[in-house]
């Protein structure tokens, strides 16, 4: 069976000894997110994870959603569950005190979505989706629509619902044909269809309220003329809500995430809500879409966790054979596969990339709490820069990392990974999506190096670039560090050419940077864990020989290994963005 | 005969700038005006212009001190200053009585030889020389200056059947060599070229921009950048003359043209206008005018919507016609850009092909003149050329419109061609002629078509200009320095230091150069690239180096703006010849650094070596600290000599197209005998000069007149100025100032105010106060 345990040592590691997070409750807003609430909060969230979401994984996976007669029903046990979370206060946790929530940091509640994530993402995705909705809400809309939805999600007994894609169109967003028509008092009639809308219909919540892009009368064509509706399922009636007219037309099957709910939605002149100006819905939109780029990533880490620590366990207990160099463990009838190089190979893969993948996000939560929080403006706006640019890169990095690490777990596993039973092949399956949705992980790389580059002048790679020089500087003269430290500066350098390279072509011929893109956002993610990992070893190093020595020990070994093993696969990235867009350009359309 | 001394009558605001101007050609003049009814002092009118020019902005002297070669007076008491006076200009009313009247008694005093013209823009010469005496007809030409005259380069000539030719050449090489303007030939024909075109073009404009449904905007994005029309377009440009000249020079073209000229058929005054300039919304003079800003809104820039006749928020332009780059691809569109261009451009390109030679006698002249009085960048002919004769021809036909018989000579042609490396164009008999430019002049615009570059690459190359003489071009955008510049230097080094004479740096772009690339150093900084910034401003040092320790002269040749690199280019020559429009300075603070390429270094050495200056080694510094610290820019070449970035002996050529030949005679002089200039050393005050800045700036920043960035800034350059750890016992060299130059820029750039200061120069063209 796949296992898992929340990684409560890992998260303190990362929260109290390499980002020192109790800076936060210095901000103003975030003065009761001290280290003693992080630590409770995150006993108690591995605590329902564990315990009520993890179990019905495999079920709710097994029976998927069903869809009859316009109504959704959710797996056995999903209604109970989402109670029990709802009751236990998770779907408020970064939710504003305004509005009943708990205000607490967005670094926290990044590592409680890994934990929903790696016990069960199908679920997550409810209250996931809920929260983007919230946030778009919060930020564009008026105070009376606040004030009238953001209670009621922020405690759950509502849901949220980004409606977006159309038949015709997922990534130009343009080209939708959702007609909003005003009526006079101020609301609007919404008309159209509506496809791939997670949470869309289900029986979870008392409402489900969908946020629609739609056009306007009077819209100019393109992207800047779309505008943001808030769609509410049920409507305030004189006798008690009232049903709008819309309705779920069916559900997707799909190859995962079966227990989330994929909807077409159907709108027939349905009762909406301007959310923020008109024709200014892309921006309403990117709000809630860097939200959720950022939880995708998340999900990618979550599964690939559970993944990891279920090869983990059955390395050390499958037995098969012997190690090369002799037997290791002679009072067994066969030594564990653990120890075989190539299966240590795939189990460190795992683990360094997984670890370091998520002291990336851990360091992009803090920054987002800085940049909504921290006193100084130049400081808020640096966060700001840094989360804006590496945004793309956790949602395209830490998802393709975590559909890779499902299916080097499911490698672990042999025949039995491929079987259902095991629960490794739900795991691939489940992890998949996060490559595609929120914008395919292609899209990510064109928003690194098309937008996020060349943004204020190349601004945005500044947040990045100057810490991790003069850390690099810092950490060279450090004789302990030296083995980690240099690989780590040469890539760096030679990333710092590759961007040069790229930003100089692109401005000529925009192919150029669109053939760079995937390999460059891989380099950039790469180099970037790589910093982490050495930082995380100048913490580890001074306690190996502690109580927890062996803790720290496997902190070292793992981030040797990421630097020797893994870093090294930017020099083939280097090679292709070298050779320019050419060889991907030149074939004739007709040769393909 | 040349011209000694020179009057002006009419006080107005073309006389008054005429007159500045000619000061500016350090000529004394005389300016009289009427006496004011019941005035006390009776020179009021004349005194008061020169005390409005010296006001002026942009400014109608070169230096405030030129105004002390106008002397003021008035027409009844002053008339027998004019008795010396070798040119007379006239710039009264326009009306030919009062005209006449006047010059009937200049014609008593002045004395024999002496010119007389007109500034009239039209009324015909052959009515203003009515009723007067052969000696006055002889003498008489008009001048027509336009506005600004400093800043406006066209000067048209217009001659009558009586005029004496040498009275002719005499005011012409008055107005190319000593005012710098570019000569058109004219017949006495109503609005001469520029005005007569100009009129027509924008009465089309606002026709067909009506007619199409254009916003103002539309008009004037597509009528901008393709047809190389100044980015005013047609209805910036109204707002810029003023809204209310406009029905005084129709109603005189409309009184004065034949019936069947077709712009009697065009002719049209909205009722929005006469309502607009009724209201005082003339243009940026008024109240606003076609745009307007407004305050009452935080500065919302605002456009007039001709359906409502009100103001609204700027539109940005969507039209696809308006982002295209060919004229052509324009006038073929199929969005109402197109339809106006081929309403308002077909028509003007028609009427100019009509009037030659009604007005003047070849194409080269009335392109001449739309260029230099317009600031169009083609001329209507060689608009024709770039857009195809038989193009234009195809589309008026297509139109119903009649094709002028120019245009029908030139079918299967062009206007102009290059035969054998020499511009030619083409005659109204058909055959082709060489344009002939002026004598002395040089343009490397004529080099470049009939040589090869002895060196070139993507932002710069080298020519040679004759008699051993090579000429250094930057050719980069906006002649901003770039590693390619500065490989182009070293390479010149090389060339002209195998038995060439000397170099002049010089091009014929609007600017000279706008100074670094900061593109390329704010994206290297952003990502940490350190080693490559630095090295990039170690090259720059080493190649100004190697310039001015080159074993030849070299001179550069400025022209408008010189900033920063640009200006440490000039700084590093062994002399300048500047055009008298420059505008030099080191504005490097601006963007949060110090000038790094030797700029302070050698605007330190020009300080310390004047001798004019007070005794003591702190005067020179604070000098320099000053120019460097708050980026004084010169608003001209006299100016730039007081502020030290310009030598006394360094050379000031007022007509741009005479500039490179200058040069080229100062490169040639000065190779007599050339000897490379020492390296020299210098002993500067160190910690103790440093301090005494610091302690000025931390009051500045104390009383609010500096920035947090400032102060940073400004210790930096302190340092640097300082001789940075050194004291007066000491002597350093020029290679350890570039070195200090070099630390201070490193440390600079790492700042985040300066950083945040390059973003916002480059992307809002603003320095930003942080």
């Amino acid at each position: 069976m796949a296992t898992y345990k929340a990684p409560l040592r890992e998260y303190k590691f990362m929260l109290h000894e390499l980002f020192g997070v109790e800076e936060v409750s210095t901000w103003p807003g975030l003065e009761d997110a001290t280290p003693e609430i992080f630590d409770a909060v995150l006993e108690e969230a591995a605590k329902i994870c564990e315990d009520v979401l993890f179990p019905i994984n495999r079920s709710g996976d097994e029976e998927g959603c069903t869809f009859e007669n316009g109504v959704v029903r959710t797996p056995k046990g999903f209604k109970e569950a989402y109670d029990a979370f709802r009751e236990g206060g998770w779907t408020s946790l970064s939710a504003h005190p305004e509005y009943g929530g708990q205000g607490l940091p967005h670094v926290l509640s990044f590592l409680v979505e890994e934990m929903i994530c790696s016990t069960n993402m199908s679920f997550g995705m409810y209250p996931g989706l809920t929260g983007g909705a919230y946030n778009a809400i919060a930020a564009h809309a008026s105070d009376e629509l606040k004030q009238k939805y953001l209670p009621k999600m922020a405690s759950g007994e509502w849901s949220g619902t980004m409606n977006l894609t159309e038949p015709h169109c997922g990534t130009d967003l343009g080209l939708i044909r959702t007609k909003a028509v005003p009526v006079g008092d101020g609301t609007y009639k919404i008309t159209g269809t509506k496809i791939f809308i997670s949470a869309g219909e289900h029986d979870l919540t008392e409402n489900i309220i969908h946020l629609v892009l739609a056009k306007l009368p009077d819209a100019p064509p393109g992207p800047r003329g779309i505008s943001l509706f808030i769609v509410p399922k049920y409507l305030d009636g004189d006798g008690g809500p009232k049903r709008n007219s819309l309705a779920c037309g069916s559900i997707e099957h799909k190859m995962g995430i079966k227990a989330s709910s994929t909807c077409v939605m159907n709108f027939d002149e349905a009762t909406g809500w301007l959310c923020g100006e008109a024709h200014k819905g892309l921006r309403a939109m990117f709000t809630m879409m860097n939200t959720a780029r950022l939880g995708v990533g998340i999900q990618g880490l979550g599964v690939a966790e559970t993944s990891y620590q279920s090869a983990r366990a059955y390395a050390q207990d499958r037995l098969q054979g012997r190690a090369l160099t002799g037997t290791k463990y002679p009072e067994k009838p066969a030594d564990p596969i653990l120890v075989h190089p190539d299966v240590r190979r795939m189990l460190l893969t795992m683990k360094s990339q997984v670890e370091g993948g998520r002291a990336l996000a851990v360091w992009i939560g803090k920054e987002i709490d800085k940049s909504k929080h921290h006193p100084d403006p130049a400081e808020r706006e640096a966060a700001d820069d840094l989360v804006a640019l590496i945004t793309p890169i956790i949602k395209s990095f830490l998802t393709d990392m975590g559909s890779e690490t499902c299916n080097t777990g499911m490698q672990v596993f042999g025949g039995h990974g491929y079987i259902r039973e095991w629960g490794m092949e739900q795991l691939v399956r489940d992890a998949r999506i996060a490559q595609i949705y929120e914008g395919t992980n292609g899209i990510q790389a064109l928003d690194l190096v098309g937008r996020k580059m060349p943004m204020h002048m190349g601004r945005l790679l500044r947040r990045f670039f100057h810490p991790v020089d003069a850390y690099i500087k810092e950490a060279s003269v450090k004789p302990e560090l030296q083995e980690f430290i240099l690989p780590v500066a040469k890539a760096f350098a030679r990333l710092q050419q590759i961007t040069g390279f790229i930003a100089q072509k692109g401005m000529s011929n925009p192919d150029e940077a669109g053939a760079a893109a995937t390999e460059y956002l891989r380099f950039f993610a790469l180099v970037a864990i790589g910093y982490l990992w050495t930082r995380m070893v100048e913490v580890s190093l001074p306690k190996v020989d502690g109580d927890d020595g062996l803790f720290y020990r496997g902190k070292i070994a793992t981030a040797r290994f990421f630097i020797t093993r893994i870093l090294p696969q930017t020099n083939a990235h280097a090679a292709a963005i070298m050779a320019g867009a050419k060889p991907v350009m030149e074939m004739e359309d007709a040769a393909f | 005969m040349s011209i000694q001394k020179a009057a002006v009558l009419g006080a107005g605001v073309m006389g008054s700038g005429i007159a500045a101007h000619i000061a500016n050609a350090g000529i004394p003049v005389v300016l009289l005006d009427i006496v004011p009814k019941g005035a006390a002092d009776r020179n009021a009118i004349a005194e008061g212009a020169v005390q409005k020019l010296l006001k002026a902005d942009p400014a109608a002297f070169m230096h405030p001190r030129n105004a002390k070669l106008v002397t003021t007076g008035n027409l009844e008491d002053h008339l027998e200053l004019l008795k010396d006076c070798d040119l007379i200009i006239e710039a009264v009313l326009e009306d030919p009585q009062v005209k006449r009247d006047l010059y009937a008694r200049v014609e008593a005093v002045r004395k024999d030889g002496s010119i007389v013209s007109s500034n009239t823009s039209t009324i015909p010469l052959q009515i203003l020389t009515q009723g007067l005496p052969k000696r006055f007809a002889q003498d008489f030409l008009v001048t027509h200056f336009f506005n600004p005259p400093r800043y406006m380069r066209l000067l048209e000539l217009v001659a009558g059947p009586e005029t004496r030719p040498d009275a002719v050449t005499t005011v012409e090489a008055f107005g190319d060599e000593k005012l710098g303007k570019g000569i058109v030939h004219c017949k006495d024909t109503p609005g001469f070229i520029a005005n007569r075109i100009g009129t027509f073009w924008i009465q089309a404009s606002v026709n067909a921009a009506m007619d199409l449904g254009l916003s103002v905007e539309e008009a004037d994005a597509v009528m901008g950048k393709p047809f190389g029309i100044p980015k005013t377009g047609v209805f910036g440009l109204i707002d810029l003359v003023g809204l209310d000249l406009m029905p005084h020079v129709s109603k005189s073209l409309q009184t004065t043209l034949p019936k069947d000229d077709p712009y009697q058929a065009i002719y049209r005054a909205p009722e929005l206008f006469k309502r607009m300039i009724e209201e005082g919304y003339t243009g940026r003079k008024g109240k606003g005018g076609f745009y307007r800003i407004n305050r009452e809104a935080g500065k919302r820039k605002e456009a007039i919507d001709f359906k409502t006749g009100e103001y609204r928020p700027q539109q940005k332009v969507e039209l696809e016609s308006a982002g295209l780059k060919h004229p052509a691809e324009v006038l073929g569109h199929a969005d109402r850009g197109g339809a106006f261009a081929r309403a308002a451009i077909g028509a003007t390109l028609a009427y100019a092909a009509s009037l030659v030679p009604e007005i003047c006698e070849t194409v080269a002249e009335l392109d001449a003149g739309m260029k230099l009085g317009y600031n169009w960048k083609f001329g209507p002919f060689e608009l024709i050329d770039r857009i195809g004769v038989d193009n234009v021809i195809a589309a008026l036909k297509a139109a119903g419109k009649e094709v002028p018989a120019l245009l029908t000579l030139a079918s299967g042609r062009s206007f102009y061609r290059v035969q054998d490396g020499k511009l030619e164009f083409l005659t109204i008999g058909g055959e082709y002629q060489p344009v002939v430019r002026p004598a002395g002049v040089l343009l490397l615009e004529d080099i470049k078509r009939a040589t090869k570059p002895l060196a070139k690459n993507g932002s710069a190359a080298l020519w040679d200009i004759g008699d051993g003489v090579a000429c250094l071009e930057f050719t980069s955008k906006m002649n901003s320095i770039d590693p390619e510049i500065m490989a182009m230097i070293q390479k010149a080094i090389g060339i002209v230091g195998k038995g060439m004479k000397g170099l002049v740096v010089y091009n014929e772009g609007s600017n000279f150069s706008v100074g670094a690339n900061l593109g390329l150093a704010i994206f290297a900084a952003n990502i940490a690239m350190w080693p490559t910034i630095e090295e990039s401003v170690a090259a720059g040092q080493a190649t100004y180096k190697a310039l001015k320790f080159a074993p030849f002269p070299v001179v550069a040749a400025p022209k408008n703006m010189a900033l920063g690199g640009g200006c440490e280019v000039c700084l590093h020559s062994d002399a300048v010849q500047a055009h008298a429009e420059l505008y030099i300075g080191l504005v490097e603070v601006g963007v949060g650094v110090i000038p790094g390429w030797g700029g302070c270094k050698e605007l330190l050495l020009r300080a310390i070596a004047n001798k004019r200056r007070p005794g003591g080694p702190m005067p020179p510094l604070a000098q320099v600290f000053e120019t460097i610290s708050t980026a004084k820019v010169s608003r001209s070449a006299e100016q730039a000599k007081e502020l030290g970035i310009l030598r006394p002996t360094d050379g000031i050529t007022m007509n741009a197209d005479r500039l490179l030949a200058d040069a080229k005679a100062k490169v040639l002089a000065l190779a007599e005998g050339y000897k490379v200039p020492e390296m020299q050393k210098v002993r500067l005050p160190g910690s103790t000069a440093e301090a005494g800045f610091n302690l000025a700036v931390a009051d500045f920043h104390r009383q609010g007149k500096a920035t947090k960035h400032d102060v940073v800034v400004s210790a930096a350059l302190a340092h640097v100025l300082a001789g940075g750890d050194t004291d007066m016992v000491d002597e350093i060299d020029e290679d350890r100032l570039t070195e200090l130059e070099r630390e201070a820029f490193m440390t600079l750039v790492k700042t985040p105010g300066t950083l945040a200061r390059i973003e916002h120069m480059l992307t809002t063209g603003k320095p930003l106060r942080n």
